[in-house]
């Protein structure tokens, strides 16, 4: 008799068993939500959604949407760099986004998405910080990048970090005293390069690549490598967390993926 | 002069309202994939996002009442969304006394007897702020718990009003709520015309009190005809799509 002893609805199956539910879809080369392992999520950016900020953007990836607003401030330099402002990323995962999130002070992911985050913004010199200068010394710019995500779907790290670059590539400081925003006494903030990202999920000891993972595809899959790439295609960033070992080929592959991936978000991003 | 006019001598507000007239009201429900409700509110620049998750099992097992739902509120402003950036700490007494306004509101409308031995989480997420924040955020819950399908025994609609230099006015925004004018928001249930919730923390002569409040009144009716479209639109929509 070959009839088995259990029979399960597929909504079932998918709860006892997610790992093997989603391993019966990318055999097959697809996923459970329709799209093919190497695809994105439909992206849309709205540029200045804040007027209470400096500069502001809302990045949607799918399911998830994250807020980013600039706010300037004026501040004491840091003794170690007088001439020097500065940018304080924050990247705000509240309960409201997902059952996921817990209230109270900011979970581990949070941070590690700030921190890395601030780590591309530093590193990959985003900002020429001496334009935040007012007066050596004695007063700098402080800019406040704080990223609130509303809807929690996977690949936050993405998601924010487009959202931040298109809030402070719309953002514009006004000097007090100053009334239209067009007047000598605001300036833009000049961006030196625009560092996106692409990150790709590694599922299974195939080392099968997902491109943009939800949260469900988050949760199955073994490790997470985040590609983020400049606008001359240069890397910023390489981060590769989890257990799932990857080999060269792999790392390459994803490279080639994330350069057409931000080449379109690009795209996105510059139509205003 | 040093104070800015609030009232033109034509009798118009700052923002070129008349004095019962309500900022533009834009609202959505369903906007997050991930709650079972939410709301997405605007009054003017306040920009308001409310999700409910539950009623589900209670975080702690000390709090679970056995014959009915607990209330759970959390008010979160964004930093940017204030003209001065403040940052508001998880512990901020002012945003903690909001959450608890919007909590003693909604405990008698909500028919949290329906629901024992669980618990109801409301998050609210200030995006923007123009003055009426309190009333944008009450507004938000009842369209979130809505949309979650929380059985409720009325709307609760809430609407500021205050006294503008020589005249009474509804829905103040923020430069009017700043500069030294006496404010009270309330909530009402629009069915009844009963009122679940006051709030004024200025002074006003007790004299101008009634016509204060009449005309925060007749703003509630207003909000609520908006907000009640808006689920009715969305009920309609979902109707037509369950039928195909």
């Amino acid at each position: 008799m070959a009839t088995p002893a259990f029979t399960f609805t597929p909504s079932t199956f998918q709860k006892l068993h997610p790992a093997e539910f989603f391993r019966r879809f990318t055999t097959e080369g697809v996923r459970p939500d329709g799209r093919l392992l190497d695809s994105f999520r439909p992206t849309t950016v709205h540029h200045g959604v804040i007027s209470t900020a400096n500069g502001s953007a809302m990045v949607r990836i799918g399911g998830t949407t994250v807020v980013c607003g600039v706010k300037a401030e004026v501040a004491e330099p840091r003794l170690d760099a007088p001439d020097q402002g500065y940018l304080v990323p924050n990247v705000e995962l509240s309960p409201m986004c997902s059952s996921k999130f817990r209230p109270g002070p900011p979970s581990e992911q949070a941070q590690a998405v700030s921190e890395a985050i601030n780590r591309v913004l530093k590193e990959s010199k985003v900002l020429d910080l001496k334009d935040l200068c007012i007066e050596e010394g004695k007063a700098v710019w402080v800019l406040y990048v704080d990223a609130v995500c509303v809807a929690y779907d996977g690949n936050i790290y993405d998601a924010a970090l487009a959202a931040i670059m298109a809030a402070l590539n719309n953002g514009t400081i006004k000097v007090s005293g100053g009334t239209a925003a067009n007047d000598e006494n605001s300036f833009k903030l000049k961006l030196a390069r625009t560092p996106l990202s692409a990150t790709f999920a590694i599922f299974d000891t195939t080392l099968t690549i997902l491109a943009d993972p939800n949260v469900t595809e988050e949760t199955i899959s073994d490790g997470q490598i985040s590609i983020t790439l400049d606008e001359t295609g240069l890397l910023c960033g390489v981060t590769k967390i989890g257990a799932a070992s990857c080999s060269q080929r792999v790392l390459k592959d994803c490279v080639q993926s994330a350069k057409k991936r931000t080449l379109q978000l690009r795209g996105i991003m510059n139509q205003l | 002069m040093s104070r800015t006019e609030l009232l033109s001598p034509e009798g118009l507000r700052i923002d070129g309202r008349r004095p019962a007239e309500l900022r533009k009201i834009t609202s959505t429900t369903c906007v997050l994939s991930q709650a079972d409700g939410s709301a997405y509110l605007e009054h003017g620049n306040t920009k308001v996002l409310a999700a409910v998750y539950g009623p589900r099992e209670a975080r702690h097992r000390a709090l679970v009442l056995h014959d009915r739902a607990i209330l759970n509120v959390e008010l979160n402003v964004a930093p940017f969304s204030t003209g001065e950036r403040r940052r508001r700490s998880k512990n901020d007494k002012r945003l903690l006394e909001m959450a608890s306004f919007v909590k003693q509101t909604f405990e008698p409308v909500v028919i949290a007897t329906l629901y024992p031995r669980s618990q109801i989480d409301i998050y609210l997420q200030v995006i923007q702020h123009d003055g009426g924040t309190l009333q944008a955020c009450i507004n938000a819950t009842t369209m979130a718990l809505i949309d979650a399908g929380i059985a409720m025994t009325d709307y609760v609609c809430a609407c500021t009003a205050g006294w503008v230099e020589r005249e009474a006015a509804i829905d103040l925004n923020y430069i009017e709520e700043s500069s030294d004018t006496s404010e009270v928001t309330i909530a009402m249930l629009p069915k009844s015309s009963k009122i679940t919730l006051t709030q004024m923390e200025s002074r006003l002569h007790v004299d101008k009190l009634e016509e204060v409040f009449r005309l925060a009144g007749e703003g509630c009716k207003q909000m609520y005809e908006v907000m009640d479209k808006t689920i009715r639109d969305r009920a309609e929509d979902l109707a037509r799509k369950m039928a195909v």
